[in-house]
């Protein structure tokens, strides 16, 4: 393989791999920060992509308002969602596997609402004016619209590490989730802090939505795609770890990018395979802190 | 309590013998039967389900990888080996369960909760991922056709029966497991594990062997299953045929002895009656999904007789 | 609490019976038909399409008088994609709607476990979509047949392309890229198997396997660009050929390499999802164009659809319209619908006149097969905004014979023998 094949290979494995972080990520705020699994993140995912379709096909904004629009809508969808729903099960037994199975049911019922809005039809989303083409730099082609996303990738990293860590409403939003008695006790809002952080998720899922939109078609059933995904990132990378995420999108991207020129019979089977390595030598996530192995 | 607990077994072992024994003799259609037969396969499926969920907590969105198993145990046996080999194949599926789940439980019951749940579902993804592109060989997203049972096996009734008896015959046990020292144990770990641990028994090894049997009873019903449909295909393995089962159990009453079955039950009648009226079956059942996990959390067996014992000390307070 | 959970119960249930249209039947003659179809998830778009279609070819028969005294009426239940549901399905269909036909699928899983059934039932199963070769080979019963071509004649006239195609630009070499399932591998197998036999010589240089419905194609563009093959032969369907065009076009994989997907690739959702993102020049075939053959039938078919529908048609359309006409043919010809081995003798070698016949052919179904026989047209994408949204349609057509592209009886035996 000549270097200027790697260096392609690189790219484009981190183009990938910004994309699945991005969609992940919201599912690492909620699951790692707020503690609650939220199974039907990629259906906000696609939310996102429709709400952006449809801002631009009814008002014919530019994409990134739309983009805006799309992350806006999933959140207060959410919002709605955890109000109205999720937050009657706070505080059961078991109440992991209901949160699982709430989810899951929403998973179902946004599935079916979306087809009666739009229809089943694929429809279709352009990229924004001025990133529809390449920028060539020493024999490789690279889309502008790919390097974009890289970017914007970098910047939600940096900015949730940064809230998280260095904010006080951050670290608000993670004690909440270890402990929500004690937080309350302290006079934070628990229950609105709760759907904030919902909503804030949803909003990253929606938003990556209306971003992947112009490079993939948007149609039913996305949700179910990518949760699996989604999930392996947030698995590898460590729950509610923002650079864990992206590391883990990282790591799986590349490896897909040189499993698939080097090994393209058995690519498909790689990511699951990491997944599962990971989850059997460090099943607290690659670089998470706190460990979970029990008794 | 333990009285009246037994009696309502026996009501609803008399519901189960009465009902799917005397099946075929009432049927007005072949239909009726594979319904029947159908609804038993995954009745048994939901309750093993239940044994790891409902007794001991262990919620695994995996159980699809075992129900699979089985089903292509016999499926490859009969497609490579001929139609003689479909019950080797049933001994094979129960073999390679037992082996599987012991190796996939050694690995991920070092971690409790969703990390537990999240495991599961990657190891069954990993094993549909590989039979769906090993297509040359498990016949990937074709499937498996013409699994016909051999012998007297192949008369639909008689199948019938035999499923009926093999199902019967693991409810028994699993009922017998729940009432006996393990289960009991089991119950304890799910309590507080700390507890069991201090007092000298294995919390490890207690859920180890529980998931081994949740596993093989799983990949008995795919067996099963094979020779009903007499085709088997990669979806089994899929995980939303794990949430499906989870699905029929909360519909029915997680740890509620017989909720499963009935959850299994009503799924499958619903689906039916609903799919055939209307393409919104999704928004339908995930309604009720959300219902249930949200007002009826105990399940239709649970909540059913909580208004039972409600009813009953409202009219003991009448009295008195 | 109490008393308001079980008001929640009551809402749940009368929503629920809403939702259920309960249909009154009249004990006319009627030929019933169940069909099975998905209407969720990416396919859905071809089960919708189906259904509306089937209905459109039903009311034009019934409005003339129905079928030798007889009035057509369709059941249609959601596949799911879930082939033992399926199953289910079918047979309920049979014991308790007693119905004449089984009716459509799109994948070929639920397919083969529904053909069973319809084995095992004696019941005429109509395939409309599912493309995989084996139900017309391997797995074929006497009571299966198929009204839309199958992924064996798609290739052979893919091969026969590009057999021209080294005329007028000399290639050499090619990649493919597929789905990591049997659909996909069965494409490139039946194309490696037709080049052969027809003669025609060519270098693999790469082939790519992402995962079915896998969102990101970036690592397998740049690996195929490495690649650098004359041909990229392609083997999606549905929403993964619009992902793959959008994110390789500003590669300019286009450019350098000429896209090549004769199986799924013309079909028209992608050209109304992409619109004027859809390079010029790719090279596309479909089971069913709305552009091809300018036949009165043809056209009138794609009109009726759109004022119908709202909507132009996907090719699934096609196939569920054909299988109308074919029950209709059969009865017609038999007298009744309940004769099933008299109806099997009808079916087999029908000649049937579709929409996607040109002028002078009419399509056939093989008596030994049970797999209709007709020409398969591959074109290029050009401009043309005559079916909105799209603004690509194919156009530069080259034409194949329908005899030539069956399956030769060598490739059956191998086939049966396996």
């Amino acid at each position: 393989m000549d270097p200027s094949f790697i260096i392609a290979q690189l790219i484009s494995g981190l183009t990938m791999a910004t994309l699945l972080f991005l969609v992940a990520s919201g599912l690492t705020l909620i699951f790692g920060v707020g503690n609650v699994f939220n199974f039907a993140h990629g259906s906000f995912y696609m939310l996102g992509a429709y709400l952006a379709y449809q801002t631009v096909s009814s008002w014919h904004t530019n994409f990134w308002v739309a983009t805006f629009a799309a992350a806006l809508g999933a959140g207060i969808l959410g919002m709605m969602a955890e109000f109205l729903f999720l937050r009657r099960i706070y505080g059961r037994s078991e109440e992991g596997g209901f949160q699982i199975l709430l989810t899951y049911s929403f998973i179902l019922v946004i599935d079916d609402l979306v087809k009666l809005v739009w229809g089943t039809e694929y429809k279709s989303l352009l990229r924004p004016a001025g990133f529809s083409g390449s920028v060539h730099v020493g024999g490789l082609t690279i889309p502008t619209y790919n390097l974009a996303i890289i970017a914007i990738g970098l910047i939600v990293v940096v900015l949730a590490w940064l809230i998280l860590s260095r904010t006080r409403p951050g670290r608000i939003a993670r004690a909440t989730a270890i402990d929500r008695e004690m937080m309350n006790a302290m006079g934070v809002n628990v229950p609105f802090t709760m759907t904030l952080v919902f909503g804030i998720a949803t909003a990253l899922g929606g938003f990556a939505g209306a971003l992947a939109a112009p490079l993939r078609s948007v149609t039913p059933g996305a949700g179910i795609e990518v949760i699996i995904d989604s999930l392996i990132v947030v698995v590898i990378g460590g729950m509610g770890n923002f650079w864990g995420a992206w590391l883990g999108a990282l790591i799986l991207g590349e490896v897909n990018a040189f499993a698939v020129a080097l090994v393209p019979e058995w690519a498909s089977v790689f990511s699951y395979l990491v997944m599962v390595l990971t989850l059997i030598f460090k099943p607290e996530g690659l670089f998470a802190a706190r460990g979970v192995r029990k008794v | 309590m333990a009285d009246t607990g037994r009696y309502k077994d026996l009501t609803f072992w008399v519901l189960l013998l009465l009902i799917f024994g005397l099946l075929p003799l009432v049927k007005t259609s072949s239909y009726q039967l594979m319904l029947a037969n159908h609804i038993l396969i995954w009745g048994m499926f939901a309750l093993a389900f239940n044994m790891l969920f409902g007794v001991t907590g262990m919620l695994s969105f995996g159980q699809a990888l075992y129900y699979g198993l089985g089903a292509y145990s016999v499926g490859m046996m009969v497609k490579y080996l001929g139609q003689s080999w479909f019950l080797p194949g049933i001994g094979l599926g129960l073999l390679l369960a037992a082996l599987l789940s012991v190796l996939v439980g050694l690995l991920i019951i070092r971690v409790s909760g969703v990390f537990f749940t999240v495991l599961t579902l990657a190891f069954g993804q990993l094993a549909w991922q590989i039979t769906f592109r090993w297509y040359h060989f498990t016949g990937g997203d074709d499937g498996i056709q013409g699994i016909i049972p051999p012998g007297i096996l192949s008369d639909r009734t008689v199948y019938y029966y035999f499923t009926f008896a093999v199902v019967v015959m693991s409810i028994w046990f699993m009922r017998r497991l729940a009432r006996s020292p393990l289960g009991l144990t089991l119950r304890c770990i799910r309590q507080n594990p700390e507890r069991v641990h201090f007092l000298g028994r294995s919390v490890r090894l207690n859920q180890l062997g529980i998931y081994m049997i949740s596993s093989i009873l799983s990949a008995l019903a795919g067996s099963l299953m094979a020779g009903v449909d007499y085709s088997i295909h990669t979806n089994m393995l899929y995980w939303t045929t794990s949430g499906e089962v989870i699905l029929m159990s909360v519909l029915g009453g997680i740890g509620q002895s017989f909720g499963p079955f009935i959850g299994a039950a009503v799924i499958i009648i619903i689906e039916d009656v609903v799919g055939a009226r209307t393409e919104y079956w999704s928004l339908i059942i995930g309604i009720i999904m959300m219902v249930m996990v949200i007002l009826f959390p105990r399940g239709l067996v649970g909540e059913f007789r909580a208004l039972r014992s409600r009813l009953r000390s409202l009219t003991v307070q009448k009295r008195g | 609490m109490l008393r308001h959970k079980y008001v929640v119960v009551i809402l749940v249930v009368l929503l629920a019976l809403f939702q259920v249209p309960f249909s009154l039947g009249a004990d006319e003659k009627i030929i019933k038909i169940g069909a099975i179809y998905p209407m969720t998830g990416r396919p859905g778009l071809y089960g919708l399409d189906s259904v509306d279609a089937a209905e459109m070819a039903m009311e034009e028969i019934n409005s003339k008088g129905g079928v030798a005294g007889y009035k057509l009426e369709l059941l249609n239940t959601d596949s799911k994609l879930k082939p033992d549901y399926s199953v289910r399905v079918a047979k309920r269909y049979i014991d308790e709607d007693k119905v004449h036909f089984l009716f459509g699928v799109v994948s070929s899983g639920v397919g083969l476990a529904v053909t069973e059934v319809s084995k095992q039932n004696k019941k005429i199963f109509i395939g409309t979509d599912h493309a995989s070769t084996r139900l017309t080979v391997d797995a074929l019963q006497p009571y299966y047949f198929r009204v839309s071509n199958n992924t064996f004649q798609s290739m052979a006239a893919g091969a026969l392309y590009l057999k021209e195609l080294k005329q007028t630009k000399p290639w050499e070499t090619l990649a493919y890229i597929g789905p990591d399932y049997a659909y996909g591998h069965d494409q490139w197998d039946e194309l490696k198997y037709n080049l052969d036999r027809f003669g025609v010589k060519y270098k693999v240089v790469g082939e790519y396997w992402p995962k079915l419905s896998a969102p990101d194609y970036t690592p397998f563009i740049t690996s195929i660009m490495n690649d650098k093959p004359d041909i990229l032969v392609s083997g999606f369907w549905g929403g993964d050929t619009v992902a793959f065009i959008k994110q390789a076009q500003p590669y300019g994989l286009f450019e350098k390499t000429l896209y090549f997907h004769p199986d799924a690739g013309g079909n028209y959702e992608l050209m109304s999802a992409t619109g004027s993102e859809l390079p010029l020049g790719l090279v596309l075939g479909a089971r069913h164009h709305l552009n091809w053959p300018e036949t009165e039938l043809n056209r009138t078919y794609v009109d009726k659809f759109y004022k119908r529908t709202g909507r132009y048609p996907s090719y699934a359309a096609e196939g569920a319209y054909a299988g109308i006409y074919a029950i209709a043919q059969a009865v017609e010809k038999v007298g009744n619908p309940n004769d099933t081995e008299a109806l099997v003798k009808a079916l087999e070698g029908m000649k049937i006149k579709l929409p996607e016949d040109p002028e002078g052919f009419t399509s056939y179904i093989d008596p030994a097969t049970h797999q209709i026989v007709q020409v398969q047209a591959i074109g290029e994408t050009i401009a043309n905004d005559k079916f909105p949204p799209a603004k690509r349609m194919l156009g530069n057509w080259k034409v194949y014979k329908a005899e030539d592209l069956l399956p030769p009886k060598e490739y059956i035996e191998m086939k049966r023998k396996k």
